[in-house]
């Protein structure tokens, strides 16, 4: 390799090459271990169940970027879903008009966040830990504890229906990735977020909108919390003020195992990528072959350990004393 | 003379890449001031780290006291009595003076607890031997003044029973006052047999107080010699193997309109019904002490604070500064003092550093182009020879004379007309300071207007077409570059009798 060849890029292209050897060996050990496993069929399933944390993730892998954190996803998701069992079935309003009108509500959560984080400087953690809370008690306040059902056929194409053999919300999914890919990589705004996150006063002295900056990326994880949450809602049939409770720990364990650090600066929607698809697999791989729950989730956070370990030990190597 | 304490011959270490150091000799006498100059990048940080125990050098022998030795880690050397003082000052800032001076080996008791009343004395009695009587040892550190961390420091390093201080250019963030008593502690610890290592940039302070030097240039040896032996020209030309024919190369350039102009701006709490009018092509320097409201000033016109009353003009229309982007769009470019914090992203490369004020230049619609950021960044590397390996090289890796080029060179992307500029050669090798001050020079000369803040003063006269001096948020005296002093400017900037006698003599 030339000296040309910038450290930053080796370093997380090595993390996701260490993702991607444990994601084949996984596939290896439970394609041998759970016989169901390897079939097409339950692949594409489980790409199915994945696609809401996977959404949610692309967002955060942004935020996280930029050394912030959005732990209130879980609630403007069961919010989002709240809303379109209200708009729809008490409001009366139509159904595709109720599915935008919940997703501008998740936007409108996340936009709030974004406002109180940027203009009164409150830490993100603590404030979406705030509207963790508050978002939760005006789903459950507005839903009182009712379930709304009896969607029309049509809407569970989204949640339960395929195209082209593969279900609906992969190509979503993949269409979100390919986008956030892209503005990540190939746009001043994705150079932007590192910017911040690695510097947010050098950031600031650049001339670079960071409030706007961070505004945007709060919103958006709103927008993807609720589109997550209408999708959700098709998946399962019907709505719940306790839907996505915990989602927020999901997420954030698939951005970290995919290599964003929390520190900010670091980070790549590919291993964001593999982070939940890894963590997936893990899960049906394991429960196929017959291991019960928590001992899923004690592989889990041992596989998280280890490639954050890998990934110390490979920063440590590469003299990152600057 | 005395015997060396600390001896180095045939030092040699290398990094990835880099040759740092090759066949150093140096030594350490008790009872002598010890000055190591280089420019930046010459390997002088290497060395006090090998002498300190951070790193281990590849070839060479080291001998203590005649004996040879290898430390493993800085806690070695410092048992071995070598300490030493880095430029970020290592303390913490939530514990008192006491607890940070006792750090790790506090006084016990005969339960083997902390004896906190022997803490405190034996802590007062220590900063007392340096004769340092003001200093509260329970306070804590962190709302000390940085002289006084410094003291606090250098007291730790004592109560190590220190026989060979290194200092990592202790006065780069000091103010006159401090800096005058950190020579006095020197001065007193060499009298009492301390054998002090003493780096800086700054060449007077040099003749002033050590009585050997060595310099290096590029990790080599050029020499060590009696300071008395030398003199400034002298030992310019050593560290940068050529000479100097000015250090402050300004010259007359055509000063054009008035392009920047300020009326009774004011932004509480330090920037105080100033007026100012800048043309093109001159270079206005700003001096005052620390604390005098400069950088206070150039974050309101560069927008970061914007102005609460007054009114700003730019080329005659008056403007709103909202944002630092607002200002750019005016062509407003400020680099500001610390380059660490405020004007640089070091842990990103150095094309991303370039362009980082100036994307909108180097993308369309929003998608970046690779090709012009590289193009910029390699124009930027030819224009201000940084000595960089390439232009994916971390901004961190680079010195501190190239960082500053970098942090220049990224607002210089923008095309700005109007260039604020804050302590541009701040903790900069004498080489690096030249070139920023050419580039300076040929920037007004194609019509730039410039603001320097200084507080250097020969700076601020070399540089300056006309010269502001603040203090306490406000402008309070302007003199031509033709009718300025040293003294008369340092005058204006401490007290208010003989800012209003400068003003007179206008």
């Amino acid at each position: 390799m030339s000296d040309t060849t910038a450290p930053r890029m080796r370093l997380t292209v090595t993390h996701e090459l260490v993702l991607l050897i444990a994601l084949f060996v996984s596939l290896a050990v439970l394609s041998v271990t759970a016989e169901r496993f390897m079939s097409v069929g339950n692949l594409l399933n489980q790409g199915r169940l994945m696609t809401e944390v996977a959404l949610v993730a692309l967002p955060m892998t942004f935020i996280i970027i930029t050394a912030g954190i959005d732990l209130s996803v879980g609630s403007m998701f069961g919010l989002s879903a709240i809303m379109l069992g209200v708009f729809w079935h008490n409001l009366g309003v139509p159904l595709p008009a109720a599915m935008a009108l919940a997703m501008l509500v998740g936007t409108a959560a996340g936009f709030f966040n974004g406002l109180l984080i940027t203009r009164l400087r409150v830490p993100p953690l603590i404030m979406t830990l705030a509207t963790l809370a508050l978002y939760r008690g005006l789903a459950e306040g507005i839903s009182q504890a009712r379930s709304v059902r009896g969607y029309p056929e049509w809407f569970f194409v989204l949640g339960q229906g395929e195209m082209f053999g593969v279900p609906t919300q992969l190509w979503i999914l993949v269409v979100a990735i390919i986008i956030f890919w892209i503005v990540l990589t190939r746009t001043t705004f994705g150079r932007s977020l590192y910017a911040i996150g690695h510097n947010e006063t050098a950031a600031r002295y650049s001339a670079i909108k960071v409030d706007r900056i961070k505004l945007i990326i709060y919103s958006l994880s709103g927008f993807m919390s609720g589109l997550a949450g209408v999708i959700f809602v098709s998946r399962v049939s019907t709505t719940r003020s306790d839907m996505g409770t915990g989602l927020e720990l999901d997420v954030i364990a698939a951005v970290v195992l995919g290599g964003t650090s929390i520190f900010g600066g670091v980070g790549t929607i590919a291993g964001t990528v593999l982070g939940f698809t890894l963590i997936q697999l893990l899960k049906n791989g394991l429960a196929l072959t017959g291991v019960k729950g928590d001992a899923t989730i004690v592989v889990i956070g041992t596989v998280l350990i280890l490639s954050i370990l890998i990934t110390n030990f490979l920063q440590h190597r590469r003299g990152g004393d600057g | 003379m005395s015997d060396a304490i600390l001896k180095l011959a045939g030092i040699s270490k290398s990094f990835p890449g880099v040759r740092a150091l090759s066949n150093i000799t140096f030594d350490v006498r008790a009872a002598e001031v010890h000055a190591l100059l280089g420019e930046n990048g010459a390997g002088k940080s290497t060395l006090i780290k090998i002498m300190s125990g951070v790193y281990q050098p590849d070839e060479g022998v080291m001998t203590l006291d005649g004996g040879t030795i290898a430390f493993n880690s800085p806690q070695e050397a410092q048992d071995r009595g070598i300490a030493t003082i880095y430029q970020e000052l290592l303390l913490f800032p939530e514990l008192t003076v006491a607890e940070n001076i006792f750090m790790g080996h506090a006084p016990k008791n005969r339960f083997g607890a902390i004896d906190w009343s022997t803490m405190r004395e034996e802590a007062r009695k220590l900063l007392a031997s340096l004769d340092i009587h003001d200093l509260d040892v329970t306070s804590m550190v962190g709302t000390l003044s940085v002289g006084n961390r410094q003291r606090v420091e250098i007291a730790k390093a004592l109560s190590h029973n220190a026989r060979i201080l290194i200092m990592d250019e202790p006065t780069a963030a000091l103010t006159e006052h401090d800096v005058e008593r950190l020579f006095g502690i020197v001065r007193l610890l060499r009298s009492r047999g301390v054998g002090v290592v003493y780096i800086s940039h700054r060449l007077e302070e040099v003749f002033l107080l050590a009585d050997r030097v060595t310099v290096l240039r590029d990790g080599e040896f050029v020499a060590t010699k009696p300071v008395s032996e030398t003199d400034h020209d002298g030992l310019i030309e050593m560290m940068v193997g050529r000479r100097l024919d000015a250090l402050f190369p300004k010259t007359e350039a055509p000063l054009g309109d008035v392009v920047l102009e300020l009326e009774n701006v004011t932004r509480q709490p330090l920037t105080k019904d100033v007026s100012l009018k800048l043309r093109a092509g001159e270079i206005l320097g700003i001096a005052g002490l620390v604390g005098a409201g400069r950088s206070e000033l150039a974050e309101v016109i560069f927008g970061m604070t914007p102005a609460e009353s007054g009114t700003i003009r730019v080329d005659g229309r008056n403007v709103r500064i909202g944002s630092p982007s607002a200002a750019k769009r005016l062509g407003i470019a400020y680099v500001p003092e610390d380059r660490g914090r405020q004007g640089l992203v070091r842990p990103m490369r150095l094309a991303e550093n370039v362009s980082l004020a100036s994307l909108g230049r180097i993308s369309q619609g929003g998608f970046l182009n690779r090709q012009s950021e590289a193009t910029l960044a390699r124009k930027s590397i030819d224009q201000f020879r940084v000595r960089a390996s390439g232009i994916d090289q971390i901004v961190s890796k680079l010195s501190g004379g190239n960082q500053q080029k970098i942090g220049l060179s990224k607002w210089l992307a923008t095309e700005p007309r109007i260039l604020i500029m804050d302590e541009p050669t701040r903790g900069i090798d004498v080489g690096a300071k030249a070139e920023i001050h050419r580039m300076m020079s040929e920037l007004a000369q194609e019509g730039m207007a410039i603001i320097m803040i200084s507080s250097e003063l020969p700076e601020v006269l070399g540089m300056s077409d006309r010269i502001l001096v603040m203090r306490g948020g406000r402008i309070v005296a302007e003199v031509d570059r033709a009718d300025a002093t040293q003294e008369s400017l340092a005058a204006a900037m401490m007290s208010d009798a003989s800012a209003s006698m400068a003003v007179a003599a206008e």
